[in-house]
């Protein structure tokens, strides 16, 4: 690996090439590497493998070999219509908690700004996300529960369920998880999103104030445009924790009733660790992994988007 | 306005002054506006009011859950009797019995030290590697740096269960299945691009003349590292603590890889369910016992937490 000279605008002011000048070039290099290479034991090491897995059938009696089975995996997948409705799932509860928690989470994001007890108020909110997500799966089960349940007790008292129970209806148990994840993870987006609301230009807020305009009108007018790329941000975050964490499901439902809440992720860990398909797990597996690739490139280029520009709008505000 | 700004700045309020100037220019923009104002206060409490509730419920019924003994006190009262619901919900005699179970009749006490040890292994490495790489990383310009980083972020964000089949299989080959390493190994595989990442950025924010000033001194790159290591030390610190949490809160590595010998906490949670009947007062008590250390070390270094929890997306 070649490493060059470094940090480009302190070189740029300090042009003057001194006869002591450090050469950053060898020091960087057994720096990098010890992480580097961990990594890629832990990572490149294991795709590798994945991908061999994806043509075998794993076996997992000591000794025995796996056998080669060529493309059988890969043509059960696109055949398989569990895989699709996976996907199918997976964007459905995406897209749903993606509405609640982008809306829910601006308003949130709004209201704090305004508040005198941010940090208070910051630090409530924080208190789902500390948990684990398998416990805030078994805390929502209780509290759906036919029998104990406080929430399924207070909607029925209201009146808006029928018979049966909130996890056991296959119309109910999605959006019942995408309550769980709504709770859990809303405020993530609303502190993301008021981190873009505090660049937002005053004066210009205050000027579209002024000339009459409604606080919503101001909103969508001043504020939303230079809060687009947190948005943004939050979203992409909150849809690559969808696939990565089904902690969730396997607490709550485990992919019942009939399958309605069987996520890919989901089918994947049933068919890898219940079923030990691992063969087939692994191209399930290397499938979800290219779109979350591909989803990643995104995110990283909107972080990088967001390192550039931030001075310019501190400026702004001050 | 602009006076208002300049008393902020004298007297700055902890760490967020722009915060502050924020809150008090929005304040008089609003009281300027009258009663059409004093509605969207009200408005707006009363959505932080419900908001608040709707967050704290849970947790309310998850802690006096865990204190109530079975029978009477989990029932519930018939349909649409608020009253009863009210006393059910606050009168109750509380009793530590759950507690005491799980750490007499069960053995949270090892699945507690097996969370500890996971937790705080996964850390010290990806802290140190981690601090070394992101160093590297942001004094470093070579040719592929972009893909170096874009692969170390990816491995972030790679979903916890497609890494855990070919884990799984590896582990297998190398007997690490069911032992603590193997959940430390586990666990670095998202622990230490995380540390880089976040890393990284407090590297970035660090001007590059004390060190360089350092090194034309005779000193080695190593020791210009040690030396600006208190600069970034915001930054370790809320790295160690989400590597924590992250490992903490981990339940598919451990579910699949740990087996009974590297159970940790919320695996031993979730086994509450299936072992003969479901004692909600005894998983609840576990709930408590899994979050709660998690919750005081959120509300130590809430600030952090934000911006390691958003990827870095807020800093504060």
């Amino acid at each position: 690996m070649a490493v060059e000279t470094t940090a480009p605008e302190a070189r740029a002011r300090s042009a003057a090439p001194g006869p002591n000048k450090p050469r950053a070039r060898r020091y960087l290099a057994p720096l990098l590497m010890p992480a580097i290479i961990l990594l890629a034991i832990l990572s490149i090491y294991p795709l590798v493998w994945l991908i061999y897995m994806s043509f075998q059938t794993v076996s997992l009696a000591p000794g025995a070999p796996n056998e080669f089975v060529g493309l059988d995996n890969w043509r059960h997948l696109f055949s398989d219509p569990q895989y699709w409705s996976g996907w199918k799932i997976l964007a459905k509860y995406s897209g749903v908690s993606m509405v609640l928690e982008v809306g829910l989470g601006t308003l949130l994001a709004i209201v704090l700004n305004r508040s005198r007890h941010e940090k208070l108020l910051i630090t409530i909110l924080l208190m789902p996300m500390m948990m684990a997500p398998v416990v805030a799966g078994l805390l929502w089960q209780y509290l759906y529960n036919g029998t104990f349940g406080w929430y399924f007790w207070i909607l029925r008292s209201l009146g808006l369920l029928d018979g049966g129970t909130i996890l056991g209806s296959s119309s109910h148990a999605l959006w019942a998880i995408a309550a769980v994840d709504v709770w859990e993870w809303t405020p993530l987006v609303a502190l993301i999103v008021l981190s873009g609301l505090k660049l937002v230009p005053q004066d210009q807020m205050e000027a579209s104030w002024m000339d009459g305009a409604g606080s919503v009108k101001s909103f969508f007018q001043v504020a939303l445009p230079s809060i687009k790329g947190s948005l943004l941000i939050a979203i992409l975050l909150r849809f690559m924790d969808n696939i990565r964490i089904i902690d969730h499901f396997i607490a709550l439902t485990g992919g019942g009733p009939a399958n309605t809440t069987k996520i890919l992720p989901l089918y994947l860990y049933e068919q890898s660790f219940s079923f030990f398909e691992l063969g087939y797990g692994a191209a399930i597996a290397l499938t979800l992994l290219l779109v979350t690739i591909l989803f990643g490139k995104l995110v990283v280029g909107r972080f990088e988007e967001r390192e550039l520009k931030p001075a310019q709008k501190d400026e702004e505000l001050v | 306005m602009a006076d208002t700004r300049t008393t902020e700045r004298v007297v700055p309020d902890d760490d967020e002054i722009v915060v502050a100037t924020t809150i008090n220019s929005r304040d008089q923009v609003v009281r300027s506006r009258g009663r059409g104002s004093r509605i969207a206060g009200i408005a707006t409490s009363g959505f932080l009011a419900v908001y608040v509730f709707w967050t704290l419920v849970p947790f309310y019924i998850m802690i006096t859950s865990s204190l109530k003994d079975a029978g009477d006190a989990f029932t519930l009262p018939a349909e649409g009797d608020w009253g009863g619901a009210l006393s059910k919900l606050f009168v109750f005699k509380p009793t530590f019995k759950h507690y005491s179970d799980l750490f007499t009749q069960i053995d949270f006490g090892r699945y507690m030290t097996n969370s500890i040890t996971a937790a705080l292994g996964s850390a010290a490495i990806s802290v140190i590697f981690g601090t070394t790489a992101a160093y590297a990383i942001s004094r470093g310009r070579f040719r592929g740096k972009g893909d170096l980083y874009f692969w170390i972020i990816s491995t972030r964000m790679a979903p916890v269960v497609a890494v855990t089949v070919p884990l799984y299989a590896i582990f297998k080959n190398l007997s690490l299945l069911n032992t603590i390493p193997g959940l430390i190994l586990a666990y670095t595989v998202f622990n230490l691009p995380f540390a880089i990442w976040i890393l990284k950025g407090f590297f970035d924010s660090v001007s590059y003349e004390i060190e360089e000033a350092y090194m034309v001194d005779g000193h080695s790159r190593w020791q210009a590292l040690w030396k600006i290591l208190p600069l970034v030390a915001p930054g370790l610190a809320a790295v160690v603590v989400l590597c924590i949490l992250l490992a903490w809160n981990d339940f598919i590595f451990a579910a699949v890889m740990g087996g009974e010998a590297a159970k940790t906490l919320p695996v031993a949670t979730q086994g509450l369910k299936s072992s003969s009947g479901i004692e909600w007062g005894q998983i609840m008590a576990a709930g408590v016992v899994t979050v709660a250390p998690m919750l005081l070390l959120g509300i130590v270094i809430r600030k952090y937490m934000v911006q390691g929890l958003t990827m870095g997306a807020v800093k504060q």
